[in-house]
């Protein structure tokens, strides 16, 4: 037997197990959501084909569109925040010096929680009256209003207040951009750093023109990732702490979408409709991130 | 003050507890190429941090163009170095690694970008401007990192071990350039190394550093004359010069210097001044003989055990297992003191 065509087998031999894995994890179940989105079924009776008809209501539902809405808006917010956060961290805490590893431990820490745990930690900290995070802000000020006399955030009632929670509780979680972050500076030689002080470059001079081009291709490819992923992370806390509301649907994410309709509802295939959308945006999240590396290839020879 | 292009001052330097530089008294002249030569672990690369201010001193001054740098940092210095690595910004083009220095100190960007083409055209890259690090071989990686040092007229050009990773041909030949660039420019530098040839074609005088400590001062030929210590002597030439205890197994012939004889000697001899033909030589036999072109090295034991090389023409080569006789004068003979390995000198 040649040795390259022996070699291919092995190869073929160990992927194996993930192939199986793949295909019966993955690309069936997907293959199924898709099929079923084009179908009407309420897992008592068989799927009844009924072709576009989900995806045309998909576009007329106001819920679907404020879902859909919900999901883009915290993408755009969250995600830069999260990756400037753990960027901003990283580069904070890269140095040795006393102290660092108990506060890399603890920037790491929230991520290692569990998400259930984490968000009913939330529910107590966000608690209008007796919540740790409101009593700070009325520190100072009279009549359980703030020092500058407005009302604390109303956290779970109010729309907007309800939105910005999920994105604060989304930011302290960002453990694992933070360790590769940290990772990507570590990396980085020291002598172009020793490069820019003989040349007095300032601090500022130093992370624009250094720091941050050499950590670019990172950032990108972390804050594709996260975008995809804040399709997922947005769940728990809805779920959780604000029950897709307050009302009507103001922390409903898309993927409290699926789960309502499918698990409440029992529509699953208007579900699998509408998780053929959020599968659509993480090919598009994908390309983006395929087009960002391959730029960044050019540039770095990576 | 003095002219003094750099000059340290009784400067010892630690790393992470352990001295690595010993009160180091250093002057480099203004204009002077000073080339900074030991082996591994000697401190050479200290030297140089310690001058460009990334490296703090224990004790000692150090003095920079006559002012007092040695709380200075490094920006504040008016140096520039070439890092072994060259240390190039990957993510900018050539122009902008060159001009880079002068951008950050506000230097306005057309004239910035100008200075650079002009520095790209001294050293002989211009016409890689637009290029990035990533697309350039290490000779001209080399030239865009001595481009980046001459940008800003440093008042000390810093290199350290920047040919070392370079193939041979390359070496030999920007060593050549080196040299050329540095009469050119009338710059004060020094030039680190652990390469004793290097030191010897590049430099106007050699510091030999040992263990944090400045072994010899002085020119290339000083350096190669008058070894100050057994391991001057020894460092400087390939194969190193031939160590054995005066009186024994190897006489040397001519005038000899006066000696007093409670003094416990050593004759140091380069394999060049060795004969193997000679009447009242010592025997030894042949261990192994090595052919570099025109030359070979015999490899040779004297009869008490001691090991001695001998360089003599290729043609004339002794064939392995023989028996020769091995002679030397005394006019090419080095006196050292035994114990303390540094040079004799009579009173």
């Amino acid at each position: 037997m040649r040795p390259d065509s022996r070699a291919r087998r092995q190869l073929a031999l160990m992927l194996a197990p993930y192939l199986v894995g793949l295909v019966g994890l993955v690309l069936l179940p997907a293959a199924v959501t898709l099929a079923l989105a084009f179908t009407e079924y309420d897992l008592l009776r068989p799927p009844t084909w009924v072709g576009l008809d989900n995806v045309t209501a998909l576009l007329d539902d106001p819920v679907f569109r404020v879902s859909l809405t919900n999901s883009l808006v915290f993408a755009l917010v969250a995600v830069p925040l999260r990756v400037l956060l753990a960027l901003g961290l990283a580069l904070l805490l890269h140095r040795r010096a006393p102290g660092v590893g108990t506060a890399r431990a603890a920037a790491v820490l929230p991520a290692a929680v569990p998400e259930i745990a984490y968000g009913l930690l939330w529910l107590w900290l966000l608690n209008p009256l007796y919540g740790p995070i409101n009593q700070l802000l009325r520190t100072g000020g009279e009549n359980g209003l703030t020092a500058l006399g407005r009302t604390p955030p109303q956290w779970l009632t109010d729309p907007t207040d309800a939105r910005a929670a999920i994105i604060l509780m989304s930011l302290f979680t960002m453990g694992e951009t933070f360790v590769v972050l940290l990772a990507a500076r570590r990396a980085l030689p020291r002598d172009v750093y020793e490069m820019a002080a003989l040349e007095d470059a300032t601090g500022w001079d130093v992370f624009r023109r250094v720091t941050l081009p050499l950590m670019a291709p990172v950032l990108a490819l972390l804050a594709v990732r996260d975008a995809i992923a804040s399709l997922h992370f947005s769940f728990v806390p809805a779920f959780v702490v604000t029950d897709g509301g307050p009302p009507p649907y103001a922390t409903t994410y898309l993927s409290l979408f699926v789960y309502r309709t499918a698990f409440e509802y029992l529509r699953y295939g208007y579900a699998a409709a509408a998780t053929l959308v959020m599968m659509l945006l993480t090919v598009a999240a994908v390309v983006v991130q395929w087009r960002v590396f391959r730029r960044y290839r050019a540039f770095y020879r990576l | 003050m003095s002219e003094a292009g750099l000059a340290f001052d009784g400067v010892s330097a630690a790393y992470r507890g352990a001295t690595v530089l010993h009160e180091v008294d250093l002057t480099v002249d203004r204009g002077e190429l000073l080339v900074v030569l030991g082996p591994s672990g000697a401190g050479k690369s200290t030297v140089l941090r310690v001058a460009a201010g990334l490296e703090p001193v224990t004790a000692g001054r150090v003095r920079i163009a006559g002012r007092d740098v040695t709380t200075a940092r490094p920006g504040r210095r008016n140096v520039s170095m070439v890092f072994q690595s060259y240390a190039l910004f990957p993510h900018l083009t050539v122009a902008e690694n060159i001009a880079f220095g002068l951008e950050v100190r506000d230097t306005p960007r057309a004239v910035a970008r100008e200075r650079a083409r002009t520095a790209a055209e001294t050293v002989g890259c211009a016409g890689l401007l637009d290029r990035r690090p990533g697309q350039l071989s290490g000779g001209e990686r080399q030239r865009v990192a001595l481009a980046r040092a001459l940008v800003r007229e440093p008042d000390v050009f810093l290199l350290d071990e920047p040919l070392s990773n370079l193939d041979l041909t390359l070496r030999v030949e920007m060593r050549a350039e080196l040299r050329a660039l540095h009469d050119r420019l009338g710059a004060t530098m020094v030039h680190v190394t652990h390469d004793q040839t290097e030191a010897l074609v590049l430099a106007d005088r050699i510091a030999v550093l040992r263990d944090g400590r400045i072994e010899q001062v002085g020119t290339p030929e000083e350096i190669w004359r008058a070894p100050a210590s057994t391991f001057v002597a020894r460092f400087v030439g390939s194969p190193a010069m031939n160590l054995l205890p005066a009186g024994g197994p190897v006489h040397p012939t001519g005038a000899a210097p006066p000696a007093t004889a409670d003094d416990d000697l050593q004759l140091g001899f380069r394999p060049e001044a060795v004969t193997l033909d000679a009447a009242e030589g010592a025997a030894a036999t042949v261990d192994r003989v090595e052919v570099v072109g025109e030359d070979a090295y015999a490899y040779l034991t004297l009869a008490g055990g001691q090991p001695v090389v001998a360089r003599v023409p290729a043609s004339r080569r002794p064939g392995r297992g023989s028996a020769v006789r091995v002679g030397v004068r005394w006019a090419d003979v080095h006196v050292f003191h035994a114990g303390s390995g540094r040079r004799y000198r009579p009173s």
